[in-house]
C-alpha cells in the first residue's frame, strides 16, 4: 500500500531571538537579531498509511507540534522532505489544505463571535462543500457529537467540551482523507473525553479517515491507537505497536492490600513493597515471576487480609518511565 | 478572485449583521463619534477665525483638506480593520494566524474579512460634513478635471493609509509587539494631511514627502483643485502623482505582506 504521509529526514531548527523589552524594545527586536539555534525536530523519517490511527506522543517541547506544523504546511522544514498524497504541504498550501482537517485542542478553528451554525455554514463555502454532502455530514456529526444543544450559541460562550465537539465537526465536514488532532482531549472532563474518543474511533473505523493524534493522555493512546510514535528531543525514539511497547517495558502489576491488623514486616517472595501506610501496603510484581492468584494465596496464608485489588501498572507510568529513564535510547 | 470576493462579502455581511444587532445603540455610537471628532474642527475653525487664514488658506480651503483626509482615513479604518494592530497583533501572538493558513482561501481576504468596524462610519460622516462645509465656503473654479479628481483622491488616500496599515501589521510577524512609531505615520499622517503643508517646518515636510509621501496625496493635489500658489515651488505635475504613489505603495505593502507570511512559515511563532 502506498503511504499517505512520507516524511524523510525531516528537520526543523528554530532561531530563538534575544527579546528586548520596554521602551523601543519592539524596534530593537527588528534590528538586533542575535539568536540561539534549537533543533526542534531532528532528522525524522516515517511513513503513515491510509486508514491508520497513529498516536504521536512525547513530553512537552519534544517536537510534536513542530512536526504537525510541518505536516500541515504551516511551517517550512529546515531540511528534509514531506509528501502527503501528491502534495508538498507548504508549497501547495491552498490546494493541500482542502484535503486535510486539523483540530488544535488549544485553539479553535471556528469564528469566535459567530454561532456554531454560522461558523459551519462559512466552512461550507470556504471548502466548497456540495450542499447535499454538507447536509449529510452535518446531520451525522450532529447526532454523534450531540451538537444540537448549542448550534445557535456563539463559539466564545461554549464550554471547552462543546467547543471541541464543534471543532471536530468543523474539521470533518469537507470529507478529508487525513486529519491531524493535536491534543483533542486536553482539559476535558471524563465524559467529554469519552465522547471525543468514541467519535475519533467512529471516523477512523467507519469512514477510513487516516488520523494522526498527539496527546498527553495515555488513556487516549491505549483506547485508540494500535501504532504509536514516540518523539523526544526532536528524535523519534519508538515507532511500532503500542502493545509491544507495553509488553516490553511495562508488564509490572500492582497489588494493593488492606490487612486486618498491622504487621511489622509483611514481606513476601517475588513481590516488592512500593508503598506502605499502616495496614495499607502496595506490592509490585512481574507477571512472569508470579501470578496474581498465587501471590494472593501466599499472602493470605501468612496474614489476615481485609481487602485487596490487583491492577496493571498504569500505562502512564510506563510511558513516564520511558521518558525519564530514556529507556529507548540504547 | 471571484470566489475570494464572494467569501469576503459573506464574511463582511456576517460582521455587519452582528454589529447591527442593537441598531439604536449603534446609531448613537456613530453619531457621538462623529460629534466628538467634529468638535476638533469646530475648535480649529474658531481659532482660525481670529487670524482669518492659515498660510494663505481660508477656513473653507482647509476644510476641504481636512474633510478629505478624515473621510478617507475613516473608510480605510473600516475596510482595513483586520490589519489594525489591535486585531492583527493578537492573531500572530496567540498563533491564531495558523488557522488562516489552514483554510484553502487567500490569506489577505481572510484578514480583510476578519474584522469590519462599522462604527468608523462616525469618522466618515464627520469627514463628509466637513468636506461639504469646505465646498460651500471655498471659492473653487470647478472644471471637469477638478470634479473628477476628488473621487480619485479619495481612492488614493484609502489605498495610501491602507498600505501603511498593511506595513504595520506585517512588522508584527517579527516584533510580536506594537511598533508605536508606526502610529506617527498613520494617525500622524492623516493629521498632517488636514493642513496646508507649507505651514510646517521643513523637517516634518521632508518626512512626509520622502519617507511617507503624504504630501502628494492631499496638499499638492489640493493646490491644483484650489488653484493656489505653490510656495514650495514644486513643478505642476506633483499635483497628479497621487495615483502613482498610492498604487506603488499599496503594491509594495502587499509584497512586504507576502514576504512576512513567508517568513512566518519558516520561523513559526
Amino acid at each position: 500500500m502506498e503511504a499517505i504521509i512520507k516524511a524523510d529526514r525531516l528537520s526543523k531548527d528554530y532561531k530563538i531571538y534575544k527579546d528586548h523589552k520596554g521602551y523601543l524594545g519592539a524596534l530593537r527586536n527588528l534590528f538586533d537579531r542575535r539568536f540561539t539555534l534549537v533543533h526542534a525536530v531532528n532528522d525524522v523519517s516515517f511513513r503513515i498509511y491510509p486508514g491508520e490511527l497513529i498516536g504521536y506522543i512525547g513530553p512537552n517541547g519534544a517536537g510534536k507540534s513542530t512536526t504537525i506544523k510541518m505536516l500541515t504546511g504551516l511551517l517550512v522544514p529546515t531540511s528534509g522532505e514531506v509528501q502527503v498524497n501528491e502534495f508538498i504541504p507548504w508549497k501547495d498550501r491552498k490546494d493541500y489544505v482542502k484535503h486535510i482537517g486539523a483540530v488544535f485542542g488549544q485553539r479553535t478553528t471556528l469564528w469566535w463571535d459567530l454561532p456554531v451554525r454560522d461558523s459551519l455554514e462559512l466552512l461550507k463555502h470556504i471548502y466548497e462543500i456540495p450542499s447535499d454532502r454538507f447536509k449529510q455530514n452535518l446531520d451525522s456529526f450532529r447526532a454523534i457529537l450531540e451538537l444540537d444543544a448549542f448550534m445557535d450559541t456563539p463559539v466564545r460562550s461554549l464550554s471547552l467540551g462543546q467547543r471541541m465537539r464543534a471543532d471536530l465537526c468543523a474539521a470533518l465536514l469537507h470529507d478529508p482523507k487525513l486529519i491531524f488532532l493535536d491534543e483533542p482531549t486536553i482539559g476535558l472532563d471524563v465524559v467529554a473525553k469519552q465522547r471525543v474518543r468514541e467519535f475519533i474511533q467512529f471516523i477512523n473505523a467507519k469512514r477510513g479517515t487516516t488520523i494522526l493524534l498527539t496527546t498527553h493522555d495515555t488513556a487516549d493512546i491505549a483506547k485508540l491507537c494500535k501504532r504509536i510514535m514516540i518523539i523526544d528531543h526532536g528524535k523519534i525514539l519508538y515507532d511500532g505497536e503500542f502493545d509491544e511497547l507495553i509488553k516490553y517495558y511495562g508488564g509490572s502489576r500492582v497489588l494493593s492490600v488492606e490487612f486486618a491488623e498491622f504487621y511489622q514486616d509483611p514481606t513476601i517472595d517475588q513481590a516488592k513493597i512500593i508503598q506502605r501506610d499502616g495496614v495499607n501496603v502496595i506490592y509490585s510484581f512481574k507477571r512472569e515471576d508470579i501470578s496474581a492468584s498465587k501471590l494472593i494465596h501466599q499472602l493470605s496464608e501468612k496474614y489476615r487480609i481485609r481487602d485487596l485489588e490487583v491492577q496493571d501498572q498504569a500505562i502512564e507510568d510506563v510511558i513516564r518511565d520511558i521518558y525519564e529513564n530514556q529507556l529507548l535510547y540504547n | 478572485m471571484r470566489r475570494n470576493l464572494s467569501l469576503l462579502f459573506r464574511l463582511l455581511r456576517i460582521q455587519i449583521r452582528s454589529q447591527l444587532q442593537y441598531p439604536a445603540s449603534f446609531v448613537m455610537e456613530v453619531l457621538s463619534q462623529a460629534m466628538i471628532l467634529g468638535f476638533f474642527f469646530v475648535a480649529f475653525a474658531v481659532t482660525l477665525s481670529q487670524f482669518g487664514d492659515i498660510g494663505g488658506w481660508t477656513l473653507g480651503e482647509v476644510a476641504l483638506l481636512w474633510g478629505l483626509a478624515e473621510f478617507s482615513f475613516g473608510m480605510m479604518d473600516m475596510i482595513f480593520s483586520g490589519f489594525d494592530y489591535d486585531a492583527f497583533g493578537p492573531l500572530v501572538i496567540k498563533g491564531t494566524f495558523d488557522q488562516l493558513l489552514l483554510r484553502p482561501v487567500n490569506i489577505t481576504m481572510q484578514v480583510l474579512g476578519s474584522r469590519f468596524v462599522l462604527r468608523r462610519l462616525g469618522k466618515i460622516i464627520e469627514g463628509l460634513i466637513i468636506f461639504i462645509i469646505g465646498l460651500s465656503l471655498a471659492n473653487v473654479d470647478w472644471t471637469l478635471g477638478r470634479i473628477l479628481y476628488i473621487p480619485v483622491l479619495i481612492f488614493c488616500q484609502v489605498l495610501f493609509f491602507g498600505s501603511l496599515f498593511i506595513f504595520g501589521a506585517t512588522t508584527t510577524f517579527w516584533t510580536k509587539e506594537r511598533l508605536e512609531i508606526l502610529n506617527v505615520f498613520t494617525y500622524g499622517g492623516s493629521e498632517i494631511m488636514s493642513y496646508p503643508m507649507h505651514i510646517f517646518p521643513r523637517a516634518i515636510r521632508l518626512l512626509f514627502s520622502f519617507v511617507v509621501p503624504a504630501i502628494f496625496l492631499s496638499y499638492f493635489p489640493m493646490v491644483y483643485i484650489l488653484d493656489k500658489p505653490n510656495p514650495l515651488n514644486m513643478p505642476v505635475f506633483t499635483s497628479f502623482l497621487a495615483p502613482f504613489i498610492a498604487i506603488s505603495m499599496f503594491w509594495l505593502s502587499l509584497k512586504f505582506w507576502r514576504f512576512g507570511i513567508k517568513n512566518y512559515q519558516s520561523t513559526g511563532s
